[in-house]
């Protein structure tokens, strides 16, 4: 039987982190996933990522996913595809196919890293084809380059649900709705408002009714629920729509830590059934770890760090590095964990409701509902000050892992937090370090939320990553946060810079009293 | 769990019985409510008397779905109720590359 030192089941971000670690410190390392492409989910995250320069932020997934590969390949790690792991048996023995073929795999370490699945919610409808989660739309848009439908509901308002809209938008499809059962949006008001300019609407308190279609969804009726979630009698509305995408959750796939024998549990917190594991993400069997996904749902920069912690722990426990090595490294591992895990949305803030941020603004409750801020709460938050000449507008108002402002200015006009690690504060402007209008920061940042104002002359330089990019000279449209239509814009400059990593920035002229309002451009039809 | 047959209460129809929730085996809300309230407390009774999450896609839709119903019925949370069994292969494999496979280690 083919041995290895360790065996790493999933190439997604805590996989080939995990190996990546192991690979490096010598041990002989295989990874088995039953894709017919590595990378997990990393490939069709196009989205810039948030956290700090050592979480990779302001990369986008895909290129995460394209150095982790290259980082594996250099360390010798053995990736194996279309390879589905089918057991754990006794003695860390991996029954693998591969295939026609069943292969029999053992290893010192085992490192599970399988990750999760999308979760379902049954109406009347759902099994007509249209219906889909909102990680498959994401597949066929960003790895198949396949529209999933035209026009599109999508169910759920978590960080997936905004993100998949975002996206559907960039590829062509109109999104009709975000519906939500919660009274709130449940992700990133940045993600929330970077559609909501776009045109999208909201309907939190909301619920799919039922789909429409004898072959294929024809259309979707929602309704509005009460405080006890039931149908409010009267508040249904139709909606044409030929696509219905879900985006209720994740659960862990975390069968092969059961049936390895591993202890488990039915956590909430982690979003269901998952292996206990130490700080080293070891499981009750000593020598097989579980990280990412698998151990609690998170995002994949908490995915990835899980792995190198794990990818460590296992080379310690076959002897490529002392207990104090490890710890020391770990320490490193966990204090960048640590800082990802801060914030309002922070997998310890689950179930808790906020009325400001740390600062003390208050939160805008309507960016919590409609997706997007008002004129008149805008003026709360550090980073909006209203300067004269050009420079930027923060519209960052919730306290997120996220700093890559700070780090993209060149002359240090943007903080975020005191201290090196404090990356969930609000960015706050110095009007007074003489910022330059360069646009870096509009283009760094990952939630989309920088403008660059001059109110004096009616220009606004927006983030813009839609295709076909408009010229300049063209007379169009611009939209209010909200999406309204509000005055007409002329395009006056379209920067696109390698830096820029194809976030274009779109300068507009507007009628000087709309400066402040002005926040997308629609080209005319 | 200590509850036993008809200390539930019997079955009573409801109208979105019909609903399907195993899309692979197509085994709708109402027949999974009918079995629970005829004793079958357990998401793994329930796989093997009416197949729930026994298809090929191994109950990766409906396994939360199916959870969600036998806790209703039973009035306990999802997470008290005792996991499926996980068992080898957790991937559907043919039972010819099992079949092959079995050969080669024998021949």
């Amino acid at each position: 039987m083919k041995r290895y030192d360790v065996l790493v089941v999933g190439a997604g971000p805590a996989g080939l982190s995990a190996a990546v670690e192991a690979a490096r410190l010598g041990l002989r390392v295989a990874v088995y996933d039953e894709n017919a492409r590595p990378g997990g989910q990393l490939f069709k995250q196009i989205h810039k990522f948030f956290g700090s320069r050592e979480h990779k932020a302001k990369i986008r997934g895909n290129k995460i996913g394209e150095e982790l590969l290259q980082e594996a390949a250099a360390a010798g790690v053995e990736v194996m595809l279309n390879a589905a792991v089918i057991g754990v048996f006794a003695e860390k023995e991996v029954a693998v196919r591969v295939n026609e073929q069943i292969l029999c795999r053992q290893a010192d370490a085992l490192i599970i890293a399988t990750g999760a699945s999308e979760n379902m919610v049954n109406f009347p409808g759902w099994t007509l084809p249209g219906v889909l989660g909102a990680g498959a739309a994401q597949t066929m848009m960003n790895l198949h380059g396949v529209k999933p439908g035209e026009r599109i509901l999508l169910l759920g308002s978590g960080n997936v649900g905004l993100v998949v809209s975002y996206q559907l938008l960039q590829a062509g499809c109109a999104v009709v709705a975000v519906v939500d059962a919660l009274p709130r949006i449940g992700g990133y008001g940045v993600h929330a408002a970077k559609i909501a300019r776009c045109g999208v609407p909201f309907y939190t308190s909301h619920t799919i009714v039922r789909a429409e279609g004898v072959n294929q969804v024809t259309g979707a009726v929602i309704g509005e629920l009460d405080k006890d979630r039931k149908i409010i009698p009267g508040s249904e509305k139709h909606l044409a729509v030929d696509t219905i995408c879900l985006a209720v959750g994740l659960s862990p796939l975390s069968l092969l830590c059961a049936l390895a024998g591993c202890a488990m549990e039915d956590n909430p917190a982690k979003s269901g059934y998952v292996p206990l594991v130490n700080r080293y993400g070891e499981t009750s069997v000593a020598g097989i770890f579980a990280a990412g996904d698998v151990s609690g749902i998170e995002e994949a920069s908490a995915a990835m760090i899980e792995g190198r912690i794990a990818g460590l722990a296992a080379a310690q426990r076959l002897g490529f590095l002392t207990q104090e090595d490890l710890d020391a490294r770990v320490a490193v591992q966990e204090r960048a964990l640590a800082s990802l895990r801060q914030g309002m949305f922070a997998p310890g803030s689950r179930g808790q409701t906020f009325t400001a941020t740390t600062e003390g603004c208050p939160l805008s409750q309507n960016l919590l509902r409609q997706g997007y801020l008002t004129d008149t709460e805008l003026s709360a938050y550090p980073g909006v000050v209203w300067a004269e000449g050009l420079h930027p507008i923060i519209e960052c108002t919730q306290n997120i892992p996220c700093n890559p402002c700070r780090d993209a200015c060149p002359k240090q006009c943007i903080t975020v937090g005191a201290t090196a690690g404090q990356i969930t504060a609000l960015p706050i402007f110095d009007a007074q370090k003489g910022c330059t209008g360069c646009g870096l920061c509009v283009a760094a940042c990952s939630g989309q939320a920088i403008f660059l104002v001059d109110e004096e002359a009616g220009e606004i330089t927006l983030p813009y990553e839609f295709l076909p990019l408009p010229q300049k000279g063209e007379q169009g449209l611009a939209l209010g946060r909200s999406g309204q239509e509000i005055c007409a814009a002329e395009v006056v400059d379209v920067k696109t810079a390698k830096v820029f990593d194809q976030t274009n920035l779109l300068t507009i002229r507007v009628p000087v009293q709309y400066a402040r309002q002005a926040r997308f451009f629609r080209r005319a039809p | 769990m200590m509850l036993e047959r008809g200390d539930i209460g019997g079955y009573i129809p409801a109208p979105d019985d019909d609903l399907l929730v195993c899309r692979c085996e197509e085994i709708s809300q109402g027949e999974i409510r009918r079995a629970i309230h005829d004793g079958l407390f357990t998401l793994t009774e329930l796989r093997r008397f009416l197949r729930t999450g026994m298809g090929l896609c191994q109950g990766q839709t409906c396994g939360r779905l199916v959870k969600a119903i036998v806790a209703k019925e039973l009035g306990v949370s999802p997470a008290e109720l005792e996991p499926i069994t996980a068992r080898s292969p957790v991937r559907p494999v043919e039972m010819r590359v099992l079949a092959r496979n079995q050969e080669q280690k024998n021949g």
